[in-house]
């Protein structure tokens, strides 16, 4: 059989006929070997029978050595060729699983990272749908007030330690009217119908207004941002069983007659209150430890203020501080 | 006459008692050699089985991350809407 006979060239390029060729190869090692068994046996039966019937058992015996030993020599070619072979091909199947575990690996990987980025993605646009609600730091609520949030939702003060909200809005509405009306001053001679209140008094009220924003952001970090911690007897009132009733404002009943103001006058009002009381403070020190009970006074007559408005009385304990 | 052919029947038995020992020589290096190609077809079964076996595990792990991996491909194939974000 010459070269060029044979179905497969030795310089098949592709690997399909590359491995067909070593295969049909290998198949026929293991056929020679397979032979090579049947090939000894008739082999060892012809050299018995010569042994036997020839009269020259000694050429016999020298050939039977001679073929004997090459037939060992070609079994081992066999066997080495085959083993050869079978490694060759094992070690060929085991780098193609490498291979393959290599690329498995690739594509787990990029599922991984197709897992993760949908993940993130996921939780991204979760978070993106949550508005989280961002107040100024300035902007403190009595207790019972609420106010629209950025989500819509009602949110409401706690911190303060009026409770009732009654007792806060009287409270608020009695200052209120001593500061932005200015009610005339009465002075300690004069009856107290009579309204003429010294310029001093109201400069005094009206700091707080005129007061520069720098000021005002300075107080607001202040530990007196909280303007009732000061009137323990407003505090204390909180104790009475006007406590017990609920905080939460009633909806019928307004808190503000006028509503779209709410949100704007609310947080601001307190603290101008605080303003007038520190500087009130401030001034009347003295008195205030010598008359405790003025203040008491003070805030019965405020309290009061809401069944008659031209209760003169507040003026004149006004006038008295 | 009779110790010549003595002695020639000692020659004779001295060759053939060589030869013989040729032969049993001859038959030894033969047997010893078959068992080298029978020790070497042992160990050469024992490597290709142990060979095999690990090739069959590697196998089977791979076969399982495959089975894996397309029940993962088919799930997010049947979730279109995971990749329209």
């Amino acid at each position: 059989m010459t070269a060029s006979s044979l179905p497969i060239s030795p310089e098949a390029s592709n690997y399909d006929e590359v491995s067909m060729q070593q295969s049909l190869m290998f198949s026929d090692s293991l056929k020679d070997l397979k032979n090579l068994r049947g090939q000894l046996y008739s082999a060892a039966e012809y050299f018995e029978l010569s042994y036997t019937n020839d009269d020259q058992k000694q050429i016999v015996v020298e050939t039977l050595k001679d073929y004997a030993v090459k037939a060992i020599v070609n079994t081992v070619d066999h066997l080495g060729s085959v083993t050869y072979k079978v490694n060759n091909l094992l070690d060929e199947k085991a780098d193609e699983i490498s291979r393959t575990e290599l690329r498995i690996s690739c594509i787990e990987q990029r599922i991984r990272t197709c897992l993760q980025y949908i993940d993130h993605e996921g939780s991204s646009q979760q978070s993106l749908i949550i508005n989280t609600p961002k107040f100024h730091k300035r902007y403190i609520l009595p207790v019972g007030e609420t106010m629209r949030g950025s989500d819509g939702t009602k949110l409401k003060y706690q911190g303060s330690f009026i409770d009732n909200v009654d007792d806060w809005y009287q409270f608020r509405k009695a200052v209120r009217a001593t500061i932005k009306e200015t009610p005339p001053p009465v002075s300690k001679g004069r009856p107290p119908g009579q309204s003429a209140r010294p310029p001093q008094r109201s400069a005094t009220f009206s700091f707080t207004s005129t007061m520069p924003k720098k000021d005002l952001d300075k107080r607001t970090v202040s530990p007196h941002r909280f303007p009732l911690l000061r009137s323990g007897s407003v505090t204390n009132r909180s104790v009475t069983p006007m406590a017990s009733r609920p905080t939460t404002p009633n909806t019928s009943r307004p808190t503000n007659p006028s509503p779209s103001l709410a949100g704007r006058r609310y947080p601001s009002e307190p603290k101008k209150s605080a303003s007038m009381r520190f500087h009130a403070e401030g001034e009347n020190a003295k008195d205030a430890e010598q008359n405790p009970s003025k203040s008491k006074r003070l805030l019965k007559a405020l309290l009061s203020r809401r069944k008659s408005r031209k209760d003169e009385t507040l003026y004149r304990y006004l006038d008295e501080y | 006459m009779a110790r010549a052919g003595g002695i020639t029947n000692a020659v004779n038995v001295g060759i053939a008692v060589q030869a013989d020992w040729e032969n049993r020589e001859f038959i030894s290096h033969i047997s010893l050699n078959v068992r080298r190609l029978f020790d070497f077809l042992v160990q050469f079964e024992a490597t290709t089985k142990s060979k095999l076996a690990a090739l069959n595990e590697k196998l089977d792990i791979l076969e399982r991350r495959l089975e894996l991996l397309e029940v993962q491909v088919s799930t997010a194939s049947a979730n279109p809407s995971l990749f329209n974000t």
